[in-house]
């Protein structure tokens, strides 16, 4: 079997973070760019490669406490940023130059933007989402106006994905909101997970149908945005990342899920270091990518879905010893998507 | 036996700035905080050498370059020895420090840095109630001589008992010394001196040792009788070793009475307390000593302290008044900066633990993992919290502590602060 960094396939980035990935994001329009965002209080910028040109770090942005979430605004001109600093912050990624928007109370843990209303969406263990207009900052040279909303939710906020106008947060003791961000005052739904575990990772599908999310325990839930009971029933879960080693069930967490722009189908990314990828609508795992030297922190499709980013690094599910016994050092690397992540008899839908 | 008498006495010890600390935990907290800390990122390292290899991959500085090790005592910022915690302490250091340590303590020399001899041990354990009940009534007539002088010193004493700090503040009431009225410069010198005067049979030949300053006239065994005794704190306030100088009020203690000179100090376990520093008894005795010994301790550590058994002697006694003279003399570098440095560090490590803990904000909403039908290792098995909040929560990553006091005051005005405060994290590559 392959290496998980054969270099026929995937392309290692130079200049990885120190410490843990928490996330990946990719530009907008260019297959080539992303941003991923670490533990070691960097947000890192790369030019991933292509045929024409080697990967390079365009970038680094450092911020004062490790970085939980990034995400590029609409125009891949500029991206944000959050962490346990609970500053939001603007990069822009010509200039090398960061914005303080604003703070939440507590860490940053999620963000993503809204193509349609131009905002940044926000989400934080301080039980807030928090809207902002980065354009209102602009005017008086910082920091004040940027803020837009807050809505509160009822625990700790851990995911976030948007679809068009339909807003998923995942919260801790399991909850769900669904929101309509055109109506931020009342959640549309309310609802507690199919999963009897804490949410670890949420991905909404690009046809704006439902959403995938996933637990500690090795399970991966789908479900549907509408309400009725006919489609409701349709929803289903499934194990997975899991291995048994004699008597006994290893089950990991599965850290990060991450839907195709194109196909449909998804990929998970487990701290048993597999990246599988799914076709939720025949219920079949597509492929599974050789396993990667350690966890598999945060995994992102780039705009055309020709790219998977990868990221391999300690997820703390050992707490602070399991750190010290990690062997490897932090990976980021780009996967090249090929056929394995079109379903089969794909006819263009 | 003696290693369990004697641990007590030596706390742990931060070999590159020689603070103390409640337990090992903290020293590493401290050691990490204060001297493995990365200047160029927040970044702190477990040793000298992590900070070396992380300097140097880093942040690209040649091996030969790195900065010296922050906070350190001269002479001991290098990067060559591994320090963690307690390990890997040079012997002759900690031989050293401990030498020190007795000094301060008012302890015979050895009874930290050797095992004490049997003989010692007996002895303390012959002070039965009728010799201790002796010892304080020695101890108030004393008290009641040379009364306010020795009170204060009792009480300042006690909290000498922590390294260095206080002995300042306790030296103040010393000078005083009423009694004393007029020979004070040499009053002063005397009671130091009387005291280690008694350490002279361990090291034969050297009983003259604190020639200079205190040479003039003073025996190294005692003072002479015609001294007054108030000002002698240490004496007065150790029945047991009154010795040391004929001090009037103290009936020579049974067992021990010339031997004052002698090198079993009963004195310090004769009152009860063992770790002399702890109890208000066992405070006062160490009081005079605690003043030379900051003294003795930075002064002369390099030197004399490494060498066998010249502990106690001369460095304190040369000035003939305490508190000038510890500030002003041999301190240099390493004491002034220990003192002040101390409830600095303390704060220090105790801000690294009051990382608070994790809670609900809604505890109605506590979740239960569902029990497993079979045999299972669920790699996260907290159910209220994730591994990202698990993980904020410790050290190296933790923000809110640092931030916290601004972070109160509202966002923006705690982004200022805190970007103040982590300004070179911002430069970090």
């Amino acid at each position: 079997m392959a290496e998980y960094n054969d270099p026929s396939t995937t392309t290692t980035l130079p200049s990885p973070p120190f410490d843990s990935i928490s996330s990946i994001r990719f530009h907008p329009t260019n297959p080539d760019l992303m941003l991923v965002s670490s533990w070691d209080t960097t947000v890192r910028y790369y030019d991933t490669g292509s045929a024409s040109h080697a990967p390079e770090q365009k970038a680094k942005f450092d911020h004062r406490a490790a970085v939980l979430a990034c995400a590029f605004n609409g125009a891949g001109d500029k991206a944000y940023s959050g962490g346990l600093d609970t500053g939001v912050r603007e990069l822009d990624l010509a200039g090398e130059r960061m914005t303080h928007l604003g703070t939440h109370a507590d860490s940053v843990s999620a963000m993503t933007w809204s193509k349609n209303t131009n905002a940044l969406v926000t989400g934080s263990w301080d039980r807030t989402l928090r809207f902002w207009d980065p354009r209102a900052s602009s005017t008086d040279g910082g920091s004040a106006g940027a803020l837009s909303s807050t809505t509160s939710t009822p625990e700790r906020i851990y995911a976030l994905d948007l679809v068009n106008h339909t807003l998923v947060v995942a919260m801790a003791s399991r909850l769900f909101h669904i929101y309509d961000i055109r109506n931020m005052s009342v959640p549309a739904q309310q609802r507690e997970s199919s999963l009897k575990y804490m949410t670890r990772s949420l991905a909404a599908m690009p046809s704006g149908e439902g959403y995938a999310c996933a637990s500690v325990e090795g399970r991966i839930a789908v479900e549907w945005f509408d309400p009725a009971p006919a489609v409701q029933e349709r929803k289903y879960a499934f194990k997975c990342h899991r291995q048994t080693v004699g008597e006994v069930d290893h089950v990991w967490p599965v850290n990060a899920l991450a839907f195709h722009p194109i196909y449909n189908t998804f990929a998970s990314a487990g701290s048993d270091g597999t990246v599988s990828i799914w076709d939720h609508k025949v219920k079949k795992r597509l492929r599974q990518f050789p396993k990667y030297p350690a966890p598999v922190s945060a995994i992102a499709f780039n705009c055309d879905g020709s790219k998977l980013g990868v990221a391999a690094s300690y997820t703390w599910d050992e707490g602070e010893e399991g750190a010290k016994a990690v062997g490897s050092a932090p990976w980021v690397g780009v996967r090249k998507v090929g056929e394995e992540g079109k379903p089969k008899g794909w006819t263009g839908n | 036996m003696a290693k369990k008498k004697n641990k007590p006495l030596i706390r742990p010890w931060c070999w590159y700035c020689e603070r103390e600390f409640e337990d090992e935990k903290v020293l590493m907290q401290h050691q990490k905080a204060k001297h493995f800390k990365c200047g160029l990122c927040p970044r702190r390292l477990n040793t000298a050498g992590g900070l070396a290899v992380h300097i140097q991959q880093v942040h690209k500085l040649d091996a030969d370059n790195l900065p010296r090790i922050d906070n350190a005592l001269p002479g001991r910022d290098g990067y060559e020895i591994e320090i963690f915690g307690m390990e890997g302490i040079p012997a002759p250091d900690v031989a050293d420090y401990k030498r020190r340590k007795e000094i301060e303590l008012g302890l015979s020399a050895g009874s930290i840095s050797q095992p004490p001899p049997k003989r010692a041990k007996t002895e303390n354990r012959a002070l039965t109630e009728d010799e201790l009940r002796a010892q304080l009534e020695a101890h108030k007539a004393l008290m009641g001589q040379g009364a306010g002088v020795d009170v204060n010193r009792g009480e300042s004493t006690t909290s000498t008992s922590v390294y260095g700090a206080p002995a300042q503040a306790y030296s103040v009431p010393a000078t005083p010394t009423p009694g004393t009225g007029g020979p004070t410069p040499p009053g002063y010198g005397a009671p130091p001196m009387g005291f280690p005067g008694q350490m002279p049979p361990m090291m034969p030949g050297s009983a003259p040792p604190f020639p200079p300053p205190f040479g003039m006239g003073m025996p190294p065994g005692g003072p002479p009788p015609g001294f007054p005794l108030p000002p002698f704190p240490p004496p007065g306030m150790m029945p047991p070793f009154p010795p040391g100088a004929p001090r009037p009020p103290f009936p020579p203690p049974p067992g021990m009475m010339p031997p004052g000179m002698s090198p079993p100090l009963p004195g310090p376990p004769g009152m009860g307390a063992p770790p002399p520093g702890m109890s208000p008894m066992g405070g006062p005795p160490m009081g005079p000593p605690g003043m030379s010994p900051p003294m003795g301790m930075s002064g002369m550590p390099p030197p004399g302290m490494a060498m066998g058994g010249l502990p106690p002697r001369p460095g304190p006694p040369p000035t003939p008044t305490f508190v000038p003279a510890q500030q002003s003399q041999g301190q240099q570098s390493s004491q002034p900066s220990q003192q002040p440095s101390q409830p600095e560090s303390q704060g220090q490590a105790q801000g690294q633990e009051t990382i608070p803990p994790l809670t609900l904000p809604n505890p109605s909403l506590k979740q239960k993992n569902p029990e497993f039908k079979k045999a299972t290792e669920l790699k996260w098995n907290d159910a209220n919290f994730s591994p990202e909040e698990r993980r904020s929560r410790c050290g190296r990553y933790w923000w809110a502590a640092r931030g916290q006091s601004q972070v109160g005051g509202g966002g923006e005005r705690g982004e200022e602060g805190r970007g103040k405060k982590r300004a070179r994290a911002e430069d970090f590559l």
